[in-house]
């Protein structure tokens, strides 16, 4: 097992530089550079060139793919055209703010799925169940900015419940420990929500359908001839094996939790990794999309590895010998 | 059974009061919605990108940054009348020497900084170092060219040595912002790239920064130390950076900002119908147009590209595209500049006197399919723009429509910004939907001039007119403004007979601002123009 662990840890740097290369060159391959991509009219030509020479954009490719892969080896991902300090810089502001909100999501998310598949589950086929698959295929099949419009609209705009963009409110550095805390939270519920509920929309199904295999299988069966009651046949003896796959889940969900999503925080003004890397995505800023790469690449391979453990951990049947 | 019922209805009962308990602690918490009394709120796309001048590059970072540090003079928006003129701020006088290469400036002496230090000639001469500086690499470096030196005569009076004559001697000696040498001469310059800077500023601006949450909001305070005017009236200024224009839009509908500075025609209507807010229409310096690629055999006759031009309804772009805040674009130099020619006519709207014209030119629908052909090719043009702006693809939607009545058959394409961009400069288009916004000192070389061999330019369409290319050259150096005005009147003609752009319109620049804020001055120099004396009630 350690062995197994040991060989998929050796292997993450060969594919951390197959990522970022393949993403370098795609980067690249892109026209225009961040000189062209500045929203300013009172940047002449000349400027913009000057701009290009001082970023070094004006070398080859495979120059500036070079001098970045030199700079990474010795730990520095650069600093970043756009935001004018290290990607290290960057990324560390932004990473925190993206964890806060999709862990809160995740958290959601897990509490509605498990609640919607064991209401649908109960008695499958019922009208609660066919209003439940209707809405959560209704909800996933909403773009999410059409959904955190609708939220910010009714919850924002017209009952005036909660804030609609922001961590924290205007003035809010004046405040005491506890107001601003809550103040935070206030402007965490909504966009939280909006990704908790897409993501538990979207997933609740394969957990009923999990659910209802587990109540065919023979345990269960053996489960109600000993006299068990129906609830605790469904929470305990059905649950838990059909809980193995979203294991998985979890630790698939890691690079969400890292990468952060582009649509909920840009609605939301939340300053995660989403937004930053689609901002220096479109103001091609070179090392910014790279960093965020890296970092999501690291946790795809990382969460994939948690998520194999956690299953073997949880089912005995796929450990290896 | 009795019992059981009472524990379940007890449960619901604490579930409700949970569910709430936490609705009340959720929306009864203080409203925070109205901001604190005194604070102005202003709503922006992006986020300022350095503290210090020398390291930024956008627009948005300029304008905030010439709130918090001076510079010696202030260029005026008078250039309706004239080239802009300059109003004195840091420098109370300026004067020539008689060959003209020396520019010397005389400070006031009652200045401070906003640490209490005395702003003097020191500060200035740092200030050029900064600029000139390699480890820096300040884009606007090029401004100091001709400078070859910046000299204190004394506290308060400093000297530039220019190294040849040329129009922009006080335009380019006064670009960029002061800086205090007393706190920042301790950082060596090969450091500056990795200083935070929010916390050295030392301003003399009417506003200091006091707060700045990245990707989140901006804090500046009035500057209690500021002399180069009355003290700012608003105590706190708030900028929230809010990354989409939709967000945006809500937010100022439901009254969380007091300004925003980029409304789309689109959304003026909504403005116009708030009580509380009040749409600011100014013209924008900048004009829309068709850039034609003269060096394809159909777009090298230029009654061809007349006849494109008097194809296309204008007046629908205007009513349609921009709801009505745009005018027809007559020629390349803007109509509110002191050089725009008065007497350019409009390109009527005359499709008829199109086909006549296209007819001249040998172009004739011989096969019925209702394209023009000329030597068996078909009068077929793609129509090029950039895919993030709407009403760009909308305006080749209209002339699309309009050219293939006359038989031109036009295909609109969009592309990405940078894909739009490189192909420009390619010249691999046949015509392009693009605007330019125009400085406020008129340079018509880097667009108009003939392409030189090897040398970047903003002619896509590779336009070639000999006294075109004569007059730029001298007008530059021209000192009478009259004889100035004649030589741009002969250039405005010459292109607009040529039509190697077809323009279409000069738009409005608009804004919206909170009708509790009071004493507001717009104008498009910046849309900060005199912060300082707004007030809030």
């Amino acid at each position: 097992m350690t062995r197994i662990v040991l060989r998929r840890l050796a292997v993450i740097p060969l594919l951390l530089w197959v990522v970022a290369t393949v993403t370098f060159a795609v980067v690249q391959a892109a026209p225009g550079t961040y000189a062209d991509t500045i929203d300013n009219p009172r940047l002449t030509p000349a400027a913009r060139l000057h701009i290009k020479t001082l970023y070094g954009l004006d070398q080859g490719s495979f120059d500036q793919y070079l001098q970045w892969l030199g700079a990474l080896v010795q730990g520095d991902l650069g600093r970043s055209f756009l935001f004018k300090q290290p990607v290290t810089d960057v990324i560390t502001t932004a990473l925190p703010a993206t964890m806060l909100l999709a862990g809160t999501a995740l958290v959601m998310d897990l509490i509605l799925r498990i609640l919607l598949a064991l209401i649908s589950a109960r008695r499958p086929g019922s009208w609660v169940d066919r209003v439940l698959t209707v809405l959560s295929l209704g909800v996933y099949g909403l773009p999410s900015f059409w959904l955190a419009g609708l939220a910010i609209l009714f919850f924002s705009l017209k009952l005036s419940w909660l804030p609609a963009s922001h961590m924290a409110s205007v003035g809010a550095d004046g405040w005491s420990l506890g107001a601003r805390w809550v103040d935070f939270i206030r402007h965490l519920i909504l966009p939280a929500s909006i990704l908790g509920i897409v993501g538990a929309a979207s997933t609740a199904r394969y957990l009923r359908a999990s659910l209802l295999d587990v109540r065919k299988s023979p345990h269960i069966l053996a489960a109600r001839a000993r006299g068990l009651s129906e609830k605790r046949i469904l929470w305990v003896h059905t649950l838990r094996p059909a809980l193995g796959p979203l294991v998985t889940l979890i630790g698939l969900s890691l690079p969400i939790l890292v990468g952060g999503s582009v649509v909920v925080e840009t609605i939301f003004s939340w300053p995660g990794m989403g937004r930053v890397m689609w901002q220096a995505a479109v103001a091609r800023d070179i090392p910014v999309v790279m960093g965020c790469t890296l970092i999501g690449a690291l946790a795809v391979i990382i969460g994939s590895l948690v998520a194999d453990l956690l299953y073997a951990w949880a089912d005995p049947r796929v450990r290896p010998q | 059974m009795k019992r059981k019922r009472t524990s379940k209805t007890r449960k619901i009962a604490a579930h409700l009061g949970a569910v709430s308990f936490l609705l009340l602690a959720v929306s009864g918490c203080p409203r925070l919605r109205e901001p604190p009394p005194k604070t102005l709120v202003i709503g922006v796309l992006a986020d300022i990108q350095n503290w210090n001048p020398y390291l930024t590059e956008t627009q948005f970072s300029e304008d905030l940054l010439a709130l918090v540090y001076p510079s010696l003079a202030v260029e005026m928006p008078d250039y309706h009348d004239h080239p802009p003129a300059f109003a004195p701020a840091l420098a109370q006088s300026w004067n020539f020497s008689e060959n003209g290469l020396d520019l010397t400036f005389h400070l006031r002496q009652d200045l401070i900084w906003s640490d209490g230090q005395p702003i003097t000639a020191d500060d200035v001469v740092f200030t050029w170092q900064a600029q000139t500086s390699e480890e820096i690499g300040w884009y606007g470096a090029y401004t100091k060219d001709f400078i070859d030196s910046v000299e204190k005569i004394d506290k308060h009076t400093v000297r530039f040595r220019f190294s040849q004559m040329y129009p922009y001697r006080l335009m380019d000696a006064n670009e960029g912002l002061i800086l205090p040498a007393h706190a920042w001469k301790n950082i060596p310059f090969e450091d500056w790239h990795s200083t935070p800077w929010l916390a050295h500023v030392i301003g003399a601006g009417p506003f200091v920064p006091v707060a700045h949450v990245p990707q989140q909001d901006i804090t500046l305070a009035a500057n209690a130390n500021y002399r180069l005017g009355a003290p700012a009236k608003i105590s706190r200024v708030v900028w929230r950076i809010v990354p989409d224009q939709l967000s945006l839009m809500t937010q100022l509908l439901a009254g969380e900002l007091d300004f925003v500075s980029s409304i789309a025609p689109e959304e003026a209507e909504r403005i116009e119908a708030n009580a509380d807010l009040r749409l600011i229409d100014i013209p924008h310096r900048g004009y829309t147009h068709i850039c034609w690629n003269t060096t394809l055999p159909e777009l090298a006759d230029p009654r061809v590209r007349r006849a494109l031009g008097l194809a296309i309804n204008r007046q629908t772009i205007i009513d349609t595209v921009y709801r009505g805040y745009a005018q027809p674009s007559l020629g390349p130099i803007l109509s509110t500049m002191w050089a725009f020619d008065t007497n350019l006519q409009p390109l009527p709207y005359d499709p008829r006197s199109a086909a006549e014209l296209l007819a001249d030119a040998g172009w004739h629908d011989n096969d019925g399919d209702g394209t023009l052909e000329k030597d068996g090719r078909p009068l077929a043009l793609e129509l090029l723009t950039n895919a993030e702006n709407h009403m760009r693809q909308d305006i080749c939607m209209l002339v699309a429509r309009d050219l293939r009545a006359i038989g031109v058959s036009v295909t609109p394409r969009t592309v990405e910004w940078g894909t739009f961009l490189s192909r420009l400069r390619a010249g691999a288009f046949d015509g392009a939907v693009n605007r330019w916004v125009e400085p406020t000192q008129i340079d018509l070389e880097d667009v108009w001039h003939t392409v030189p061999e090897g040398i970047e330019s903003s002619n896509y369409g590779r336009y070639s007119n000999d006294r075109v290319d004569g007059l730029i050259e001298v007008v530059n150096d021209e000192q009478d403004i009259n004889l100035k005005k004649k030589m741009y009147r002969k250039i405005q003609q010459l292109i607009v007979a040529d039509q190697p752009y077809t323009f279409l319109v000069e738009g409005r620049k608009l804004r919206a601002i909170s009708t509790r804020v009071r004493g507001s001055i717009q104008n498009d120099a910046t849309p900060y123009f005199n912060l300082e004396a707004w007030e809030l009630p």
